[in-house]
């Protein structure tokens, strides 16, 4: 539990930190909250030599509608996320996905940006960017970049974002009206983090059918994905129970379920429609009685 | 751990086949590999450094060849350990021809311990494959270059 | 003479907690001496494999490095770590401190690195270079049994650590007059006790004054003095053992480690304090795990539900190496398998064997529950293959309040107990008649609750020396100082358990002064008088019944003394409000006044000495039985198996009671512990011995959130085996609760056809429980 030596460094602002970035390389890491990097620092799974701090950069934390957007920045705590009147007011399924991170700690330092850039297959954040279609705003040398949370999550662990680039913002779009939303997890009992976690948001149109369904998954496969078969399968239907069980039960059709002692390959499978269901049913209900 | 899987490399099975057992060539398929040298025939010592983004570990090891059908099948013992943990294991290469290239079907049974298989074993099996894959589509890159 | 109960019996808040709560406690980790050097274990990642190797050189020469040493260098000096049970014909699987040639579970330490500070000494530990050639390893102990399974200690021609049995009444009368016999095979699964601070041994040698002190996160102060002596060639008068804040043992620091004697050892042969604190990873690997038994059970009764037989075959897996009390954790559950029960003939059978993992050995309750938890698991089986209530089926065979003490056919003597009125109190708590039928009604609804009774008795104040591998008294000294203020030393070893106040309240009561002038001073082999430790639930009964008779023996010599200055006869004088008092209360002199006699020593009456010194080593004369009755409620998600505690009620009579609410946070605690065992807890190996539950990440044990409102009461049968009529409460809950929470698991589970789940009951194995038992019908 004793890190390999490293040195540390905290650059006061974005254009520093992206100095360092380039200076170092592969050599560096960015600490964004810390709670994936140290861990794997004290086991030696990570030994970086040099540790970027970007906590003591000015400006990166905050939620502000701009532009038509509600633009959150990338060291904006997880509680600070789950606590916003804005987001409660506009945007509701990011901060009931942020108050389901981790624990008070967790949630007191870890931050949306560090989250998203680790792109760990069981966090919780990956499955409500996907489900809002936010767009991720990467900083680099050159300017910045917007990428599609579509786009984002590659892999394990793997996001587009690309050496010397920099998660500085998270852009979401406010709902639309008629809009129901909401996260429904299952938690591994030890860790917190997800088995299971779908975001769902649904848009009805003026008689109540669905006009628009996202569906974000996280915790069943090596990356976060959009389950697009349960979205087709409910479009423009009105979500009676026997609908959404069915659709729901394409929650992980075309993913490879991970495996651990907490939850077999088919129990994942299984759980992500129950899961999905659950998600489904209470963001339906959220829409009918959403204002319109 | 079990792995199995399949990769297309397009490319010829022959050459396919030259590139896995050609140490040069292999050494710049390997992800992070950082020797490899023969011990002897059909022997070779390596060092990787596998790292998966902010994961990585350095191991060393031995790679054994126990078994060549060219151009065809190749089994393997590899060894290897390091400051995260050991991982013995037996792999089994078949080489087959596909439309645009070769189909490579992989087998392999680890044995993984210490660190990695403590805290890891959330993330091995898909970090194995992903390692797999990448060595895959390098020495397709290798082998379709000009 | 005689004293009021003004503290005994009334909650207090505990003298141990501000310091604690206020960070100004001191741990292991908060100690420091001048030119300490740090210790860092080099660990097999193997489980099992022969050590070709191992090269030290490039750790020896890597900076701030004082001594990399490996078993070579060490086997002459040090001996094997100790083990204090025997059982006959029982192999010798003794672990030593540093693997000789082989490793024989993962984590196993190969080599110690001594470094300037920790950062240094981890550097170094990874440039040591160990070869291994792996060697197939044995991990389930029924492998472990089979003629072709590797053999871990090749002296020998197989794993079988021994075989054991223990049988009392006729039991093969009672299953031949059966009119049924019932059979369950259930697992009592691996846990990892998780003290909350991991363990941490700090030792400093003065070559001049030839001492050596050693500061030890450990439940037995004196008997690692004993043990640390002999394993490093010390004579023993001259080691110190010093136990500052322990922040929980649970069982896992009852016992005596490598690292302890390794740690002691490097202190005299560098010249240097040496301090070394565990990881949360070497914790989980290499301190003591608990349970891990399986259990064939059968029972024989008759139709009307008299019990007649019970037969159980327990197969134990030990782990590669003993440590302390490894062996013996088996037969103490052979001891209670007659429960709260009157059975006539009992017959166990103990196979124990060895594996490539950490030793078990007792982790609260140790060997306890396990018997608990068989036993009331195979009542509601019973019950149910009999179409009986599981609640009136226990009480049918109940003992009576006048058939005590009552001997089982396993030899042991319950002291006292009324289990109708315990068992009456906790239905009336629950609302049993009441959950039933809104359990039948939710039912209808698509909705499963489970409601799960356990009646339990279990053995605490370990306990009789005759029964103890290692003594089962326990010591006092109470010294009253000039001014007045007392010490008491005791020789238990509180860690947690809230001692400090317990027995300041006893002492207040016998002295007739108050508890914030009395100081209770455990933990230092050189301030208070050779102990046992504190373990098996006996702090109390044992040694606070040594502090009651030292404080008695004070209190006579008190009365002397002050009868002669009042001119009163000593029978006639009573202690309370700080002063020592005709009956008629016309005659009284201050405490302080006698106690200023005592040392004054100018006017004592014939025969007494000067001081106020008094000790007693303290022997019962049989252990004590508490018992009691738990009643769980749960709910079960029978999508996903999610199991959720909706009602928990406890009802225990641990006997008289000193402080109520460190009673209550005992039985608190020891049901949240109970829960992990029931729901989350599972120490997961694979097939190679790799510990895949090897972090608290993966490790689950149950936080605030998990549990539900816990409703306790109490009823009191005094024990007759000590003057306090006190039982013990400290493993109670881990005991009682356990069974009820998976009696209610697999009550929810009934209506689909599901008679028993093996624990945890986690999510996906109650899922499979319910699809598989769907797919059966």
């Amino acid at each position: 539990m004793i890190p390999e030596s490293f040195e540390y460094v905290a650059p006061k602002s974005v254009e520093e930190a992206l100095r360092l970035l380039e200076r170092h390389g592969d050599e560096a890491k960015l600490l964004a909250g810390g709670h994936s990097l140290l861990p794997l620092m004290k086991l030696r799974l990570a030994t970086p030599r040099f540790v970027i701090d970007l906590g003591r950069i000015g400006g990166l934390s905050y939620i502000r509608e701009f532009g038509g957007q509600i633009r959150i920045g990338a060291m904006t705590t997880h509680a600070a996320v789950a606590s916003s009147a804005l987001l409660h007011e506009k945007c509701p399924l990011l901060a009931e996905t942020a108050a389901e991170i981790g624990d008070v700690q967790v949630r007191n330092r870890g931050t949306i940006g560090g989250s998203l850039a680790h792109a760990d297959p069981a966090a919780d954040y990956p499955a409500a960017i996907l489900a809002i279609d936010a767009e991720i705003h990467a900083t680099s040398g050159r300017g910045t970049r917007t990428i599609s949370a579509g786009d984002f999550f590659v892999d394990l662990l793997a996001t587009q974002l690309r050496p010397g680039e920099i998660l500085t913002e998270v852009a979401v779009q406010p709902f639309p009206p008629r809009t129901g939303s909401a996260y429904v997890k299952m938690h591994q009992p030890a860790s917190g983090y997800a088995v299971v976690g779908v975001a769902a948001r649904v848009t009805l149109d003026a008689a109540g059918k669905a006009l628009n369904v996202s569906v974000g998954v996280t915790g069943v496969s090596a990356k976060a994905y959009r389950a697009t078969s349960v979205e087709k399968a409910l479009h423009g239907e009105k979500a009676s129970p026997q609908i959404l069980e069915e659709a729901a039960r394409h929650a992980a059709e075309d993913v490879e379920p991970l495996a651990d002692i907490h939850a077999s390959a088919e129990y994942r499978r299984e759980m992500a429609s129950v899961i999905a269901r659950r998600a489904l049913a209470r963001a339906f209900e959220r829409a009918r009685s959403a204002k319109g | 751990m079990k792995i199995q899987g399949t990769a297309l490399v397009r490319a010829p099975r022959e050459r396919v086949w030259e590139l896995l057992v050609t140490p040069e060539l292999l050494a710049r398929c390997l992800p992070g590999c950082e020797k490899l040298e023969a011990t002897g025939p059909d022997r070779y010592k390596v060092a990787l450094k596998i790292s998966v983004a902010a994961v990585s570990g350095k191991f060393s090891g031995s790679v054994e060849i126990s078994e060549k059908q060219p151009p065809s099948v190749l089994r393997m013992r590899v060894e290897g350990k390091g400051a995260p943990g050991f991982m013995n294991g037996n792999g089994l290469l078949s080489l087959s021809d596909a439309t645009g290239g070769t189909e490579v079907r992989y087998e392999g049974e680890a044995q993984v311990g210490g660190l990695v298989a403590a805290v890891g074993s959330r993330l091995l099996e898909v970090t194995a494959k992903k390692v797999i894959q990448q060595f895959f589509s390098r020495a397709e890159e290798e082998l379709t270059k000009t | 003479m005689a004293s009021a109960t003004r503290y005994i019996g009334k909650s207090m808040k505990r003298k141990e907690d501000p310091k604690l709560i206020q960070g100004m406690g001191h741990y292991i980790d908060d100690l420091n001496l001048p030119g300490m050097q740090a210790v860092v274990l080099v660990r097999s990642p193997h489980a099992h494999a022969r050590i070709r190797s191992i090269d030290t050189a490039a750790a020896r020469s890597a900076p701030g490095v004082l001594a990399v040493l490996t078993a070579e260098d060490i086997r002459d000096s040090i001996g094997m770590v100790p083990c204090a049970a025997q059982i006959p014909d029982m192999k010798n699987a003794a672990r030593p401190v540093l693997a000789i040639d082989k490793v024989r579970m993962a984590g196993e330490a190969v080599a110690v690195v001594v470094a300037s500070d920790r950062f240094l000494a981890t550097d170094a530990a990874n440039l040591v270079e160990v070869d291994y050639e792996p060697l197939p390893a044995v991990v389930d102990p029924e492998k472990a049994m089979s003629k072709d399974s590797p053999v871990i200690h090749e002296q020998y021609k197989d794993n079988v650590a021994y075989r054991w049995a223990l049988e009392g009444g006729d039991l093969k009368k009672a299953f031949a007059k059966a009119d049924k016999i019932v059979r369950q095979r259930m697992v009592n699964q691996r846990l990892i006790p998780v003290a909350m601070e991991p363990r941490g041994t700090m030792a400093e040698y003065l070559p001049g004054e030839k001492t050596l002190k050693v500061w030890s996160s450990t439940q037995i102060p004196h008997l690692l003095r004993t043990q640390i002596a002999a394993m490093i060639g010390a004579p023993e008068h001259s080691v110190q053992v010093i136990t500052p804040e322990v922040g929980g043992g649970f069982g896992s620091k009852l016992n005596v480690y490598p690292e302890e004697a390794l740690v002691a050892h490097l202190a005299m042969r560098l010249g240097k304090p040496m301090k070394w604190i565990e990881t949360r990873r070497e914790n989980f690997l290499v301190a003591i795990h608990g349970r891990d038994q399986i259990d064939d059970v059968e029972m024989a009764v008759k139709r009307d539900g008299t019990i007649l037989g019970l037969k159980v075959r327990i197969l134990a897996d030990l782990g590669a190496y003993y440590q302390l009390l490894t062996p013996l954790i088996p037969t103490l559950t052979a001891l209670m398998t007659s429960g709260c029960y009157k059975i006539p003939a009992i017959r166990v059978e103990i196979t124990a064997v060895l594996t490539n993992k950490m030793a078990t050995d007792a982790y609260r309750g140790a060997g306890r529950p396990e018997a608990t938890y068989l036993v009331e698991r195979m009542m509601d089986v019973v019950a149910k293959a009999l179409g009986k209530d599981p609640v009136e089926f226990r009480r049918k065979n109940f003992p009576k309040p006048k058939e005590f003490p009552y001997t089982t056919p396993t030899g042991i003597t319950y002291d006292s107990a009324d289990y109708h009125r315990s068992l009456d109190l906790a239905l009336k708590m629950s609302g049993y008649k009441k959950l039933r039928a809104e359990q039948a009604a939710l039912r209808k609804k698509g909705r499963y609750i489970g409601i799960g009774v356990s009646t339990y008795v279990e053995i605490c104040a370990m306990g009789p020396s005759s029964a103890m591998p290692a003594g089962g008294w326990e010591s006092a000294t109470v010294r009253i100082e000039p001014s007045g203020n007392v010490n008491i030393l005791t020789g238990s070893s509180p860690h947690g358990q809230g001692q400090e106040t317990s027995f300041a309240q006893i002492g207040a009561d016998i002295l007739g002064i108050t508890p914030d002038v009395v100081n209770v001073v455990h933990g230092d082999t050189a301030r208070v008088p050779y102990g046992i430790g504190t373990f098996g639930s006996r702090a109390t009964a044992v040694g606070g019944t040594a502090v009651y008779k030292s404080l008695v023996k004070l209190r006579e010599k008190l009365a002397a003394i002050a009868g002669h200055i009042m001119g009163e006869k000593p029978a006639n004088l009573v202690f309370g409000d700080g002063r020592i008092s005709s009956k008629s209360k016309k005659k009284s002199i201050p405490f302080g006044e006698a106690v200023g006699a005592a040392y004054a020593a100018k006017s004592l009456p014939p025969g007494i000495e000067p001081g106020l010194d008094a000790t007693t080593f303290f022997e019962p004369t049989n252990f004590t039985f508490p018992f009691g009755t738990h009643i769980c409620v749960v709910e079960v998600d029978v999508e996903t198996g999610d199991v959720k505690l909706t009602k928990y009620v406890a009802v225990d009579d641990c006997g008289n009671v000193i402080n109520p609410m460190l009673v209550e946070g005992q039985v608190h605690g020891g049901i949240v512990q109970a829960v992990g065992q029931a729901l989350f807890e599972d120490a997961v190996y694979d097939d190679q011995g790799q510990l895949l539950s090897g972090e608290l990440t993966d490790y689950a044990i149950p936080r605030a959130g998990d549990l539900p409102w816990m409703e306790t009461a109490r009823t009191v049968t005094p024990s007759p085996v000590n003057p306090l009529g006190v039982k013990g409460v400290g493993e109670a809950g881990t005991i009682g609760a356990t069974p009820a929470i998976m009696n209610a698991v697999a009550d929810a589970l009934a209506p689909f056809g599901v008679t028993h789940l093996d624990m945890p009951a986690k999510r996906e194995r109650v899922w499979s429980a319910i699809r598989a038992a769907r797919r059966a019908k």
